[in-house]
């Protein structure tokens, strides 16, 4: 028999390999830093422009600037949509050939789909930092939870994002059609966005909105990244860790499988 | 009988309905090229991804390298190269990061990634073009590259799916050169084609494939023959000459066909043209140039395909 040039890889070499790899095709793109910066700057200034007067409102508490109302909340907004860019890649890569190439290597199949939710990870992760960035320098975003606070709900927003990663390569590995999912996508996240305490306190949506809010699980993420901007109670970060927990695994074994499944 | 690098046994695979693969048996020998031979729809790809552990067979078994295809398809993967029909290259990336990030995954350090990367840049000469994104490659170029990609970790066995369709006569020399160089090395390779001067120049054995069976397999001496169909031509001084010659032939039950003042004939063995030469000469006949004509591999797959 004779021998290999090369032994083969680890699992985590595998992992840090590919996740480089799509790191790099993100930075060898300006057109997708650019727009992933526009966006959430977009966001933030419509939403704290449009909605400034809301504040004056019986719902908030006196003294609450609306930026520092509404910025935890786009935090968790943004590393939610981010989180659908997974699986839209994934399946890019899929008709790109890329995956074809990898799977004929002697590499396990869950490294592509792990390295595919670390880098998004670590995107949304830049992404987030320099929105809050953007929030102090230009809108005066000063929460009451201070710099501690602040990491801690933009940790807990990547931790949401990080489990809609998993469940969106699931449907990735599984529909293969990235115009279907971004369409999906896109009619998910609208009302959920909306029909929340995102932009408003729950009690001045209308009611029939109300019930739709309370039921809708962004408003108990938003909820608690804002408690722990804000430096309030906290409320349903340990619900919001475990249910992101539970969505990963179980969205990461339906993903694997349908990865499996041959081109 | 040397080792055998590709076994399948009676492989058979099924989408659904459509029988791509019916029952289909192959062997390759270590250092050998395997022309696989077909139109489109025949089972060429579909063969390519159950050797390369991409399709598990409906049935049927399949070694490659001395491994299962479906059981030890890690093992099958670590010994093989892939150049698929479709290019797979990462767009985004140039080709120097291309061919790093699968030296990389096949376990070589950043080091050796690199110098395996230039090695293979400068062999498939795009080393000018190593820093630019694979997207602003022209086709050709990108051919190479994934071409190139497929060599990274020196496979034993490599798989060619048709590896030059679409590209320009200079491009498709450069990958015969590729194969033959390979294949001086020791290196076992399946290609898949449509093209008959491809196979006959590239491979050692043909297989040929229609509708997912094998219609056909032998060297290409070994198909020609098989096919049997040979001609003699034979030119006249004259026109004049033409009607009587045309007699002369019909009258030892041959089938010939006048045009000008030639006049081919189908013979089955090259020993018939004693026989031509000879009714000729009873008439008085003396021929400008007589000539025997190799069936062309053409023949062979016309009449295969056909049948
Ligand atoms: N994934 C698939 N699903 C359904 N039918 C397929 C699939 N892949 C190939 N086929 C069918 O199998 C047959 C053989 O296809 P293929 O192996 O691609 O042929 P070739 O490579 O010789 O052109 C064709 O009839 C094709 O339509
Ligand atoms: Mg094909």
């Amino acid at each position: 028999m004779a021998t290999l040039t090369w032994q083969g890889s680890s699992y985590l070499t595998q992992v840090k390999v590919l996740t480089g790899r799509s790191l790099r095709k993100f930075v060898n793109s300006p057109a997708l830093i650019f727009f992933s910066i526009l966006q959430p700057v977009i966001m933030l200034t419509l939403f704290s422009q449009i909605f400034s007067s809301i504040t004056a409102t019986a719902n908030f508490a006196p003294g609450m600037t609306y930026v520092n109302y509404l910025l935890p909340a786009i935090l968790v907004n943004t590393a939610m949509q981010s989180s659908l860019q997974s699986g839209v890649g994934l399946v890019t890569d899929m008709k790109d050939g890329v995956i074809a190439r990898f799977r004929s290597l002697p590499i396990r199949l869950s490294t592509i789909l792990l390295a595919r939710n670390l880098s998004d990870l670590v995107r949304v992760a830049g992404q987030l930092l320099l929105m809050i960035t953007f929030g102090v320098l230009v809108y005066g975003f000063n929460p009451a939870g201070g710099v501690l606070g602040t990491l801690a709900a933009l940790g807990l927003a990547l931790v949401v994002g990080w489990g809609l990663s998993w469940l969106f390569l699931a449907i990735g590995s599984w529909l293969r059609n990235a115009e279907l999912m971004q369409t999906i996508g896109f009619l998910a996240m609208f009302p959920l966005m909306f029909a929340s305490s995102a932009f408003v306190p729950i009690q001045g949506l209308p009611g029939w909105l109300q019930v739709v809010a309370k039921v809708n699980p962004l408003t108990y993420a938003v909820d608690a990244a804002r408690s722990l901007a804000l430096a309030q109670p906290v409320t349903g970060v340990i619900g919001a860790l475990t249910t992101s927990l539970g969505i990963a695994v179980v969205c990461a074994v339906i993903a694997i499988r349908g990865f499996r499944r041959p081109l | 009988m040397s080792e055998l690098m590709i076994e399948a046994t009676d492989v058979s695979k099924s989408f659904g309905d459509v029988r791509a693969l019916d029952g289909v048996s192959i062997a390759v020998p270590k250092g050998s090229v395997l022309g696989l031979l077909g139109h489109n729809g025949a089972g060429k790809t579909t063969l390519v991804n159950v050797l390369t552990t991409m399709l598990p067979p409906t049935s049927g078994e399949a070694r490659v390298a001395g491994f299962d295809v479906v059981h030890q398809s890690y093992k099958v993967r670590s010994r093989i190269g892939l150049t698929g029909q479709f290019a797979s290259v990462d767009e985004a990336l140039s080709g120097f990061d291309n061919l790093v990030l699968i030296a990389r995954l096949l376990g070589a350090s950043k080091r050796q990634a690199r110098d395996r990367a230039d090695e293979l840049l400068e062999q498939f000469d795009l080393t000018d073009a190593a820093k630019r994104p694979a997207k602003t490659y022209s086709g050709g170029m990108r051919r190479r590259l994934d071409l190139a990609s497929s060599l990274v970790g020196r496979p034993e066995v490599l798989f060619l799916d048709e590896p030059t369709t679409g590209l320009d006569p200079a491009s498709r020399l450069g990958v015969w050169e590729t194969v033959e160089k390979l294949v001086s090395d020791g290196t076992t390779v399946l290609l898949t084609t449509q093209y008959l001067d491809e196979a006959d120049r590239l491979a050692d054995s043909i297989t040929v494939l229609s509708q997912g069976k094998v219609v056909a397999a032998g060297t290409s001496a070994e198909l020609k023959a098989q096919v049997g169909q040979r001609t003699v031509t034979v030119t006249l001084d004259s026109v004049s000459e033409v009607d009587t010659a045309v007699e002369a032939l019909t009258g030892i039950g041959m089938h010939p066909v006048a045009e000008g003042r030639t006049i081919t004939t189908p013979v089955t063995a090259s020993r018939e043209l004693a026989n031509v030469v000879r009714a000729l000469d009873e008439r008085g006949l003396e021929p400008h140039d007589i000539a025997l004509g190799e069936p062309t591999l053409d023949d062979v797959y016309m009449a295969l395909a056909a049948a």
